[in-house]
């Protein structure tokens, strides 16, 4: 292939002009010949000023919790590029990181799946914290942290929760950080939280669930009454 | 977006760090899986008025990103230097994702000369580009 065929079919495959076969061919091109790649990855990068024109649009609620129901069910396709394996860190399960998306490209690269595909296991949580319930300190809830930031909420008894009102869950990363919401729930129900961006969860750990006005405290800190709390346990 | 998250998942290990960004090959996964869902079942056989109203729509889309783009971006000045006809056929294909017929019927231009557009328009920008 000389170069200006390269680049006219670098061109097309940008602008989204190469459909079926003759995409996979090229695919397969730039996979193999690093000039091609060169030139597409170049077009690739200017073309991406069109692309931040277009003004960001927010996710539809529980994106996140549809795509990481599927991913468990969704085998990977064998690594083709060596990459230098990150450096993991201890206590962090590696195959975990399924919810970052991000950290799973990195990770799962490092990996180097083998060929034919590699069903990942679903990561056991880093900590687990049972949630006493304030009123007569029985067990309201279940919470499993996990490495990847999510923590998975299991109601262990029915919370009521009056109109207007929400479920806000917290933990307690550090005292100089305060308090940090994990998300919201609408009612008392099995679900799997994204979390934001936290250390490690740790021995100890306070986690609490405060009922507070839909659609989450206003001011980002707890405001309503404690329902539930409890401290984190490593996992066995 | 589920499919394209997806998509990215089972290829996390075709990423090849050494090879760009990863927010190029996001884009890309997510590019093609928009365009498979464009074009599965809404290829266009015949156009109706609707669609071309729709068409038509599309090309304002085009074109305001064209505009929205910073001025000192030498892209806005590459795709500025082309031809019009050629400049709104490829904004027409990257920024709303039109195939080659459809840009023949939005633009009411011949499909052969709306190819021929884009293939010249497409080694004019690569070369001012680079």
């Amino acid at each position: 292939m000389t170069l200006e065929e390269k680049q006219a079919l670098a061109g097309e495959y940008v602008l989204g002009l190469l459909e079926g076969a003759d995409r996979i061919a090229f695919e397969e091109t730039i996979r193999s010949d690093a000039e091609a790649a060169e030139i597409v990855a170049v077009l690739v990068a200017r073309m991406q000023a069109l692309d931040d024109t277009a003004p960001p649009l927010a996710p539809s609620a529980g994106l996140w919790d549809r795509i990481a129901a599927r991913l468990d069910d969704t085998p990977q396709l064998a690594t083709i590029a060596p990459v230098h394996r990150p450096v993991a860190r201890p206590r962090k399960p590696v195959l975990g990181q399924w919810m970052a998306i991000a950290a799973s490209v990195v990770v799962a690269a490092g990996l180097g799946f083998a060929a034919g595909g590699h069903v990942p296991q679903r990561a056991a949580p880093v900590v687990i914290a049972v949630l006493l319930n304030a009123d007569d300190a029985s067990p309201g809830a279940i919470v499993e942290a996990f490495a990847d930031n999510s923590v998975r909420i299991v109601p262990l008894e029915d919370i009521e929760v009056p109109d207007g009102k929400i479920l806000q869950v917290w933990t307690l990363p550090d005292p100089e950080t305060g308090p940090v919401s994990l998300g919201t729930l609408e009612s008392a129900r099995d679900i799997r939280l994204a979390g934001p961006s936290l250390p490690l969860p740790e021995d100890g750990q306070l986690y609490e669930i405060t009922l507070e006005p839909s659609p989450g405290s206003p001011t980002g800190k707890p405001t309503g009454p404690i329902l539930v709390k409890g401290f984190a346990q490593p996992h066995l | 977006m589920q499919d394209a998250f997806i998509a990215a998942w089972q290829r996390a290990g075709q990423f090849d760090a050494t090879r760009g960004a990863a927010r190029a090959w996001l884009t890309t996964i997510v590019r093609n899986r928009s365009l498979n869902v464009l074009r599965d079942g809404s290829r266009l056989e015949f156009l109706d008025t609707d669609m071309l109203a729709d068409l038509g729509d599309r090309e304002a889309d085009a074109l305001a990103a064209f505009d929205l783009l910073a001025e000192r971006d030498s892209l806005k000045t590459c795709l500025g230097r082309l031809e019009a006809s050629r400049r709104r056929a490829i904004l027409l294909c990257y920024v709303t994702g039109l195939s080659h017929g459809e840009v023949a019927a939005t633009l009411r231009a011949p499909l052969g000369t709306v190819k021929a557009w884009i293939r010249r328009g497409l080694a004019t920008l690569q070369e001012c580009l680079s």
